[in-house]
């Protein structure tokens, strides 16, 4: 029986396969021509290092509005340069823009030598050592610390082990609590043998993580990412800009098999942090030594780490002072989300800004827009948005201050 | 329509000479632009390859009557599995042989008759690869001939051995070598169970793609583009796989064939080891021992000179 409703038009299907192609062979060619994918462009000094952590003091952009400085610290898989991956999509430079000074750990790619580091070594060694240099090099007995991802983690286990080194507490996307079967990492990762996999491999191959990642939407970042890379391939801007994503998707450093052991074990399958069973080193974490004020930002569409695994910290933890906000979109939409750029960074900044030690001194400031947000127990109420700044200079690709290192302020240890 | 391969070939030569055009360019971001070109060359060859999947059920469509279960003859599940192993990186079954056959040759150089035991596992293998297609069409019989396939395999190899007095070194590098056939075997098996996990996902999401479309063609909708098959297609399989990553039966075939495969790795380092340890080069395990040793003198170090640090402190604060 022939169909009478369909008015088969094969001439529309050949002509679609030739767009197909055209644009095929166009893009290509764009592909082929780009010379430069150039990712966290925003000025920074390196001006500590140990092993293979750097610690980075970005140039302001800004008169200062808040005195404490903010340390960064982002996961141990994928990179940091996430926080500023382009000039007009970056939370780094927008924090910069509102005056605040801002610090951030990169952590290097761990070879088989770096095997045996635990996260003894990354949260009592390597973090806590940024820190003290921080606090002697900026005259702070207390820092601000905002962790991402695996980071905010981190910065909450840190937190908790050296409350009297932490002013305020800012988490990004953080799990915590690891009971959640939400995310398909966490379901996943209960069913793993974590030692077989650790000993086997030593350093455990960014690769092998990123197959895990694009397993969480396969056929939308297998396929259609790239059916529809091509409608953007002859716009040499846009171009830059996916390739600047994929540079950052698959520029994974492998994880040291001691630290990642643990993390997998004590973390996703034993959920030991919640639990109060969480030993680093010698130490016991307790998250009700967590008593600074704490702004805990979860994605209501995180695919990644659910918001169940992000919101039970307000409960775990010792402050009075807590927020929870809730940013409307997925994991990575917080850091390069048209929204989130208007969104997040005067959020952040006027919460910080609030609870800061001492009132700014210069007058050069940038305006915050008033109430930007309002932080309350168990939520947040967006009233405004702020205006974007104008973006301040350009964007060299090679930062003067990033490679020289005669210009580093190495320490080996704080006197602190 | 037969055209696809041949555009599929003209594609991927195409790609590779841009590929290698790129790596001449000495461009500073090299291997992600070749990364991306790669990609790119490979789900172009799944648009092309879906779309070659939905031509002839196009013409069912256009041909027959509204009932699904028509166009299942016009669909190609050997070409949709190709789009699938696209879809999810997986390693054709072809590949696994090469593992038998550079094995075989490695240890032919240390041993002839080794070689003799790996032939009937590369036989039994062999056979078992003609069961695939059992297996993408859901058949459980085929699990009970790999078996016997590789029970087969057994008696003739490390069977034998049991009859075989002991020969010192040699015979340890013998039974490593069949220990590590035996753990590609698990792992090859493993691996098949996933796939097939995979598969059978891939063809039930097919028909609901199929289902759909049925049902819009009999609502009186007009189906102007390829695109909206590849959209409802990306839609429906990205549905229907996370609803089966969600399941514990997925994540159990994941665990254990990741086990496999690293088994087979440990027992691959363990050969070569075993292999290597009469020249005079840094073994494996020697290397990771000097690791350990670095990194717990390190954090020796870095512990002292924090001691130091403290007392150097408290001497000045007294002072």
């Amino acid at each position: 029986m022939k169909t009478p409703f369909m008015v088969p038009d094969t001439r529309n299907f050949l002509r679609e396969m030739g767009e197909f192609t055209t644009s095929l062979i166009k893009g290509t060619e764009n592909l082929a021509h780009i010379d430069e994918i150039d990712v966290g462009t925003a000025e920074k000094e390196l001006v500590f290092s140990e092993d293979k952590i750097k610690l980075y003091h970005y140039r302001p952009l800004a008169g200062k509005t808040a005195n404490v400085p903010v340390l960064i610290v982002y996961a141990l898989v994928n990179r940091y340069y996430m926080l500023d991956l382009q000039p007009d999509r970056s939370l780094v430079r927008n924090l910069l823009k509102l005056g605040l000074d801002l610090y951030i750990v990169d952590w290097g790619y761990p070879t088989r030598a770096d095997m045996y580091l635990t996260l003894d070594d990354y949260i009592n060694g390597y973090l806590n050592d940024c820190i003290d240099f921080m606090r002697e090099d900026t005259g702070h007995e207390k820092v601000n610390i905002m962790g991402i991802c695996q980071g905010g983690t981190f910065s909450a286990i840190y937190s908790a082990l050296y409350p009297e080194k932490i002013k305020n507490f800012v988490a990004l996307v953080a799990p915590f609590d690891f009971s959640t079967n939400k995310g398909l990492l966490f379901s996943w990762a209960k069913h793993w043998n974590v030692d077989v996999l650790a000993d086997t491999y030593g350093v455990i191959p960014g690769d092998f993580l990123n197959q895990g990642f694009l397993m969480l939407a396969p056929f939308q970042l297998n396929v259609r990412k790239y059916i529809e890379m091509l409608d953007i391939m002859e716009d040499k801007e846009k171009l830059l800009n996916f390739l600047r994503m994929e540079k950052w998707i698959f520029d994974s450093p492998g994880q040291a098999g001691e630290a990642f052991r643990q993390f997998l074990k004590d973390l996703y399958q034993d959920n030991k942090l919640v639990k109060g069973e969480l030993v680093i080193g010698d130490k016991r974490v307790d998250l009700k030594r967590i008593t600074m004020p704490v702004l805990n930002i979860y994605a209501g569409a995180d695919h990644l780490v659910p918001p169940e695994a992000t919101r039970p910290l307000n409960d775990l933890v010792g402050s009075t002072d807590k927020s929870l906000y809730e940013f409307k979109g997925g994991h990575i939409g917080v850091f390069v989300g048209s929204r989130s750029q208007k969104e997040l960074a005067p959020n952040i900044a006027a919460w910080l800004r609030e609870r800061d030690a001492e009132p700014p001194k210069e007058k050069s400031a940038p305006e915050i827009p008033e109430a930007v947000a309002e932080f309350s127990e168990g939520r947040t109420q967006v009233k405004g948005e702020a205006e974007e700044t104008k973006e301040a200079g350009s964007a060299s690709p090679e930062s003067p201050g990033e490679s020289p290192e005669n210009s580093i302020k190495r320490r080996k240890r704080s006197k602190k | 329509m037969r055209n696809g391969p041949d555009i599929m070939e003209i594609y991927e030569k195409w790609f590779d000479s841009l590929t290698e055009s790129v790596s001449r360019a000495g461009s500073s971001n090299i291997d992600i632009l070749k990364d991306t070109l790669v990609r790119l060359s490979t789900r172009s060859n799944i648009y092309t390859k879906l779309y070659e999947i939905w031509l002839p059920l196009y013409n069912a469509i256009q041909s027959r009557a509204f009932d699904p279960r028509a166009y299942a003859g016009a669909f190609d599940p050997e070409a949709y599995k190709e789009v699938l192993d696209r879809v999810f990186g997986l390693t054709s079954p072809e590949k696994v042989l090469e593992v038998y056959d550079q094995a075989a040759k490695a240890i032919m150089v240390i041993n002839t008759s080794v070689a003799d035991f790996l032939v009937p596992w590369r036989e039994a293998y062999e056979k078992n690869l003609q069961t695939v297609p059992q297996f993408i069409e859901g058949h459980p019989e085929a699990f009970l001939n790999i078996f016997h396939n590789l029970f087969n395999a057994f008696d003739n190899t490390i069977g034998r051995l049991f009859h075989i007095p002991a020969v010192g070194k040699d015979r340890e590098k013998v039974e490593l070598a069949l220990r590590a056939m035996d753990e590609l075997t698990v792992y090859v098996i493993k691996s098949i169970h996933f796939q097939h996990i995979l598969y059978g996902t891939g063809l039930e999401a097919m028909e609901k793609v199929i289902q759909a479309f049925a049902e819009r063609i009999k609502s009186g909708e007009e189906m102007k583009s390829f695109d909206e098959f590849l959209n409802t297609w990306v839609d429906i399989n990205e549905r229907e796989f996370l609803d089966l990553f969600r399941t514990d039966e997925f994540a159990k075939a994941q665990s254990e064939m990741m086990q496999a495969a690293l088994n087979v790795r440990r027992h691959f380092h363990k050969q070569l080891e075993l292999y290597l340890y009469d020249l005079p080069v840094a073994l494996r395990s020697e290397t990771k021992d000097l690791y350990r040793t670095v990194h717990d003198l390190k954090r020796r170090v870095n512990s002292l000179e924090k001691e130091l640090s403290n007392l150097q402190t408290k001497e000045e604060a007294r002072a």
